[in-house]
């Protein structure tokens, strides 16, 4: 089901993930527009929550799995970072994002950049290959978080870095929204408690798993959403639940580390 | 190549067969010699999709299109699709 809401945003050049689709918004998000400036145009569709602290770490030379990639912002941001020794990867499962991401590839002439139609809880990625991997507003969509953390610390090589950024939960959500599937698309309803979420990492056999960065929606944004909005009037109460909405989702940067052993 | 690995189970190296090139692959299929999985290059991209989310009806015509060339082990006996004998 997130698969197909993907691909028509992506046919469709909408914008998703909760976001308006106002240009601002990924600048909102962390990017600095010179950074931006220099992607191909298509690649940013306003789907993330922003990942620029994983970005700012990337080495010259460094491999990076970007799971959930979508029309290929952050792999393009990784390519530049990387240089032409390093490589990126983009694992998407929307075929439709993976066009529109191929399309941005030719035209920007990226060579270190590559996209492959996967599952991030099946990666097609072998083991221990990865220095880095990064993720930007996915892994609140998948049913099973626990196989996407297991794919991430398989990846990677001892030592390598997760860096994703994500929604999380600070209070439970009302049942009438988790069932919402356009808020699911929304980022919002398939989103974990945070405990849990960091519970998931440390189960999978990630150390030093830190919460470097940790934003509250604005409630600005959240009674603009669209989704907030059908939500809103589902449950018949206006602005209310959108305010609980807007108190009980946070975006968070995680890092966390695999051990050298 | 050198990091692909069959997301089912997680064999590595995989295969390549190449079909169509232009600056890039184009048309290939990528097989996993341990368990026959065998996944499509279809415009550039790898589709190395896990075998609830393939398609029959756009994958059994890939592997009839490219069936000369491909080994007739994948053709009769790949996973999660094959031909008739």
């Amino acid at each position: 089901m997130v698969r197909k809401a993907y691909g028509e945003i992506a046919k469709a050049e909408k914008c998703g993930c909760g976001c308006s689709c106002d240009p601002s918004v990924s600048e909102n998000a962390g990017y600095n527009p010179e950074e931006l400036g220099s992607v191909p145009e298509g690649a940013d569709l306003n789907l993330g929550c922003g990942n620029p602290v994983a970005l700012a770490t990337l080495k010259e030379g460094e491999t990076v799995v970007d799971f959930g990639s979508g029309a290929g912002l952050d792999c393009f941001l990784a390519a530049k970072k990387v240089g032409e020794k390093g490589r990126v990867i983009g694992v998407d499962m929307t075929p439709e994002m993976l066009d529109k991401a191929r399309e941005n590839c030719r035209r920007s002439g990226y060579k270190n950049v590559e996209f492959r139609l996967g599952e991030i809880e099946n990666l097609p990625v072998a083991d221990n290959t990865a220095d880095v991997v990064i993720s930007n507003c996915v892994i609140n969509l998948s049913p099973n978080k626990q196989r996407v953390f297991n794919e991430a610390f398989r990846v990677l090589k001892p030592g390598g870095r997760m860096i994703i950024s994500d929604m999380v939960l600070l209070n439970e959500l009302p049942e009438a929204l988790k069932e919402n599937v356009q808020a699911y698309i929304g980022c919002v309803s398939g989103a974990e408690m945070k405990t849990e979420y960091r519970r998931l990492i440390e189960n999978a056999g990630f150390q030093r798993v830190e919460v470097i960065k940790e934003a509250h929606l604005p409630l600005e944004l959240v009674l603009s959403d669209a989704t907030a909005k059908a939500m809103a009037k589902k449950l018949k109460t206006s602005d209310y639940s959108a305010r609980q909405l807007a108190n009980s989702v946070a975006s968070v940067t995680i890092s966390a580390i695999k051990p050298k052993k | 190549m050198e990091i692909l690995a069959c997301p089912i189970d997680k064999y590595h190296p995989l295969e390549l067969h190449v079909f169509e090139e232009k600056d890039e692959i184009t048309e290939g299929l990528i097989v996993c010699p341990k368990c026959l999985r065998w996944y499509p290059i279809r415009d550039e991209i790898p589709e190395m999709l896990p075998d609830e989310l393939r398609k029959e009806a756009e994958d059994l015509p890939f592997l009839k299109k490219w069936r000369e060339k491909i080994p007739e082990k994948i053709v009769f006996e790949g996973k999660p699709f094959s031909l008739k004998r």
